[in-house]
Order: structure tokens, then C-alpha cells, then sequence
């Protein structure tokens, strides 16, 4: 038992130490709001009450964080599905172009099992994985990833990373205290980046988005691309700075926008069954 | 009078000037210590009496006299290229992490100089270094990214951005087009890594946000970029190095080791100041 204390100690930040402290007096005094501390120093079980103590520390640990991973897990579940499915249509994916989509296959799969785990770790039951309905109730007719149905594949797998690098982008601050899983969503948020950028650069597009614009996709996508023509950066607008610099166009292009998680919501309703 | 922007040193015992790699004005404000040596980094300090009479002096005698690189102009040019030397050389650039937020956005700044210098001179070198026309227009839109956030970082940064790093490319041939794209992937790849690892030390959302919209769109970059130097590379293993995307997570590196990696395309110091003791991994774990 000394070793696994002193295993979760070495692990953990000075600073957030000392706020452990400072709470774990306030819990001595009776003052905590974790029912689970309570729950595990009435069994005595002094690592269990530390583990509970430590979400309890971060003080809007783990409702907020365990909302922005369950969400995350969501729209996970949705790309991983996405790509499981068209990857197993043999024929569908032209055999070119189909190491590009098991590359992104794999990673929304680790990114589930990843973000399940992160659940986990902080007491809380990964969500099960819903049904979906890719042809998000009638918007995209009949599209089941028959073979002969790569071009909208393809549109729809633009429509999801694009969704889902903004999609993170608005949670980073919920996690700004939570650091492991700041990292994880970050590390997760450029990956999807990634995957945006190469296919839309495979549907001859550029690997950035232009103002709000939702290129050659159908009109029900445009929430995916509102507010991305967004020039104000930190409060200030940087309109001008594209003078010589290739315009209003590339200030926009230069920064990805955020979308709330509202907003995300809204987006991809239509693909749960 | 000495060509502007360039140091010059007058050889002991002969009429010759030849070029040193640079130094400061940090590093040498007036005269050194040794006795046939004067360091000139203003012009104004040309004016004064003393410092006449002794360069007349040294001219006269077999002395040496050296010229720093912003006689003409001012330190702290905002001109890349102004001053060159080996990596390290120059002026410390010290990043002090006591001023909090404002240290990760100027560090972000001086990774967005060398960036956007970077891609400044592969535009500039174009011609006949083998670049498709829909190539140019990619390296051109990222050029522009760039600048921008380069530019933005300095109005953000306020009165905090009075620095400039200078760049050095060593051997690397900017018409040869593998070479810059594989010095291209180099500076997107950390670029993502970086952001990715300095945002555990930001404390305003406001801020994390910011680094949060740029960091997406270096990895686009890096996508693109690399995608051009392997097309549609990828697999079921979801790890080919050579890939758009060579990891399930991207890197989360700490500034230290960003440091250390940039450094080698950075004439002055990077120099990070009460650089924070904890570092939390990402994913990865391959961050410090």
C-alpha cells in the first residue's frame, strides 16, 4: 500500500500537490463536496481516497472533463464506424487511395479505445456506441457504402474531420486543467487536422478551409463550416494583415475555428440512428 | 563607408576588411577590453569624440575594428537576414516562463519567424527548383499562413514582442526541391508538437484557444507537406512514418526539447528563463 501512495505522489505535479493539501485540509474539516472521498475514507482505503482526491482537487473535476471525453467518445464512435464500414466495403475505396482512409481508420479506433480508457481512469462508464444512419435521414439518399459510392463517401469524410478538428478545438479549454487529458485532446485535435487536410486535398480541394466556405459539399453541411470566415483573432481584427499576404482569404484560412459543442451537436444529429 | 548590415572585421597588420559571423549589440555595446579591438554598433557612436579619434587611431595603426551588424540600422531589426553566424551564436533570445502566458505566445512567436522566414525564401527560390505550379500555390498559401501568424502573434504580444530570431539554413539548398520539403516537414511536425506541449503552461482559455486555431492548421501543413513528399501514403497499421498522418496522436514535446530542435536553424540563443520544472506527456510519451 506505501508503494502504491507513494507511485501516485511521484506522479502527480507539485502544484497540483499543493492544492491536494489545501482541499485535503478542507476535507478534514469536512468540507469536501466529493461524495466518493467520503465514501472511500469510511472504508479506509487511503489510495482509493487519494484517486478520489484528486479529481476532487481540480475543482471542476470530473463533471466538465468527463462531458467534453463522453463527447468526444461520440464523435469518435461516429468516424470510427464511418471508416470501419467503408474500409470493409471491398471495392468501394479504389485500392490507391485506400491507405489513406485504413490510416485513418486505425487512428479513430485508437482514439476511441483511448478515450475510453481516460473515462475510465476517472471513475466514470465509457458511453455505449449508438446506432448511425449515414445517409443522416434522407440528406445523403440511399448511401449504404455500396460500391460505386465513393464520391460521397469521400464528402462525407471531409464533412466529419473538418467537424471534428472544430469540434475539439471547443472543448480544449473545459480540459485546461485537467493536463493528461489536455494533451490526449490535443494530440487528437492535430490528427484530425491531419486526416481534413489529406482528404480534402484528395477531393483536388485545399487542405485549408476558405472563409466559410463548404467547397463543393452539399448545402446540409454548411454548419460545419459557420464562423470559420472569422477575422478576430484574440479580440482584435487581423483583416489587414492579409494585405500582401494573400488577402482576406488566407487570414481565415491561417486559423481554424472552434464550434461549440451546441453547435457540434446540431451537426451530427442527423447521423444517429 | 562599410556596406550596411554586414560585420566586418579589419585584419590585424594589413589594410583588409573580411567578413566575421555576427555578434551582438547585447554582446558588444562599445569598446572591448582589448586594446586594438573597437566595436562600433551605432553610428552615432561615431559622432562621439572618443570613439573618432580612436578608430582614426586604429585605422592608423594596425588595429582592428569591428562593425556590428546594425551600424545603419537599429538592434532589434525587424529585417530576417540581417544577421547570420552558426546557430546559437547571436544575441540570447531569453523566454522567460515567469511572465506565464505571455512566454508561451512568444515563444510561439519565435518558432513563427523562422517558419514564415522559411517559407519566404522557398517562394523566393521558385525558379528552377523543380516545383509543380500546384506546388508553388501550396507552399505559397502556407507562406501566407505563416506570415500571418507571425504577424498576429506580434500584435498580440504587444510591447512583449521586441525580438527578432534570425535564421540559418546550414547547407540546405532551398532549389532543390526534396531538401526544402523534407526541411518543410521538419518545421510543421515540430511546429504541431510544439503547440501541442506548450498549451499545459497556458492559464487562460482565451489563450489556449489561440494557440488551439493555429495549431490545427500547421497540421494541415504537415499533412499536406508530407503528402507531397509520399502521395497517399498510409496503411493498416495506422504508423508508416511516411504517412499524411504517422501517428493515432500527434507528438506533445515540451518547450525544452522544441528548444533544442530549433535551435540548429536559429542564430541567436534560444534561451528559456525559469522554465517550468514539470512536464506532463502526452500520448506519446516521447515529449522531453
Amino acid at each position: 500500500m506505501t508503494t502504491q501512495i507513494k507511485t501516485l505522489f511521484d506522479t502527480i505535479d507539485p502544484e497540483i500537490l499543493e492544492t491536494v493539501e489545501t482541499r485535503g485540509e478542507e476535507i478534514a474539516n469536512g468540507r469536501s463536496t466529493n461524495s466518493k472521498v467520503i465514501a472511500a475514507l469510511a472504508l479506509g482505503s487511503i489510495p482509493v481516497a487519494f484517486a478520489a482526491l484528486a479529481k476532487d482537487a481540480y475543482g471542476q473535476t470530473p463533471t466538465d472533463v468527463i462531458d467534453v471525453l463522453q463527447f468526444a467518445l461520440t464523435l469518435e464512435y461516429l468516424e470510427s464506424e464511418f471508416y470501419n464500414r467503408g474500409v470493409g466495403s471491398v471495392g468501394l475505396i479504389p485500392a490507391s487511395d485506400l491507405p489513406i482512409f485504413q490510416t485513418i481508420q486505425k487512428h479513430e479506433n485508437d482514439h476511441v479505445t483511448a478515450l475510453k480508457a481516460f473515462i475510465t481512469q476517472r471513475g466514470a462508464t465509457p458511453g455505449a456506441k449508438p446506432n448511425f444512419d449515414f445517409t443522416a435521414k434522407g440528406n445523403v439518399p440511399g448511401f449504404n457504402f455500396s460500391v460505386g459510392q465513393y464520391a460521397t463517401f469521400q464528402v462525407l469524410s471531409q464533412a466529419f474531420e473538418d467537424t471534428g478538428v472544430r469540434a475539439y478545438k471547443g472543448q480544449a479549454g473545459r480540459l485546461i486543467n485537467d493536463k493528461p487529458a489536455l494533451n490526449a485532446a490535443l494530440s487528437i485535435h492535430a490528427v484530425e487536422a491531419r486526416h481534413a487536410s489529406e482528404i480534402r486535398r484528395l477531393r483536388g480541394k485545399k487542405g485549408w478551409i476558405s472563409g466559410d466556405s463548404r467547397d463543393d459539399l452539399p448545402l446540409f453541411t454548411q454548419p460545419v463550416y459557420e464562423g470559420e470566415n472569422n477575422a478576430s483573432q484574440a479580440g482584435m481584427d487581423i483583416t489587414a494583415l492579409g494585405n500582401g499576404n494573400g488577402g482576406p482569404t488566407a487570414v481565415t484560412e491561417a486559423f481554424d475555428e472552434p464550434l461549440t459543442k451546441d453547435q457540434v451537436i446540431k451537426i451530427v444529429t442527423p447521423f444517429f440512428a | 563607408m562599410i556596406p550596411g548590415g554586414i560585420t566586418w572585421y579589419r585584419v590585424p597588420g594589413t589594410g583588409f576588411l573580411t567578413k566575421v559571423s555576427a555578434n551582438t549589440c547585447a554582446e558588444f555595446g562599445g569598446e572591448m577590453g582589448e586594446k586594438n579591438v573597437m566595436v562600433i554598433s551605432s553610428a552615432e557612436q561615431l559622432m562621439e569624440g572618443n570613439t573618432r579619434r580612436n578608430f582614426l587611431k586604429l585605422v592608423g595603426l594596425s588595429g582592428a575594428v569591428i562593425f556590428l551588424p546594425n551600424v545603419l540600422t537599429s538592434c532589434n531589426s525587424s529585417n530576417n537576414g540581417d544577421i547570420t553566424g552558426p546557430p546559437g551564436t547571436g544575441t540570447p533570445v531569453v523566454i522567460d516562463f515567469a511572465k506565464g502566458d505571455t512566454a508561451i505566445l512568444q515563444f510561439a512567436y519565435a518558432l513563427e519567424q523562422l517558419e514564415a522566414d522559411f517559407y519566404t525564401k522557398v517562394v523566393a527560390n521558385f525558379s528552377g527548383a523543380g516545383f509543380s505550379s500546384g506546388e508553388q500555390t501550396l507552399l505559397t498559401d502556407v507562406k501566407f499562413h505563416e506570415v500571418i501568424h507571425r504577424e498576429a502573434l506580434k500584435a498580440i504580444l504587444g510591447s512583449a514582442n521586441d525580438f527578432t530570431v534570425h535564421t540559418t539554413y546550414g547547407a540546405l539548398n532551398f532549389k532543390d526541391r526534396t531538401a526544402v520539403l523534407g526541411a518543410a516537414k521538419t518545421f510543421e511536425d515540430l511546429g504541431v508538437a510544439a503547440y501541442n506541449g506548450a498549451a499545459q503552461y497556458i492559464t487562460s482559455t482565451a489563450n489556449l484557444l489561440v494557440a488551439g486555431k493555429i495549431v490545427s492548421v500547421e497540421a494541415r501543413h504537415a499533412a499536406a507537406i508530407r503528402d507531397l513528399i509520399t502521395p497517399k501514403a498510409g496503411g493498416a497499421s495506422g504508423a508508416n512514418p511516411d504517412s499524411f498522418a504517422p501517428k493515432s496522436f500527434d507528438d506533445v514535446f515540451s518547450p525544452g526539447k522544441v528548444v533544442g530542435m530549433a535551435q540548429g536553424f536559429v542564430v541567436e540563443k534560444l534561451t528559456p528563463k525559469n522554465a517550468p520544472t514539470t512536464f506532463v506527456e502526452g500520448p506519446n510519451g516521447n515529449g522531453q
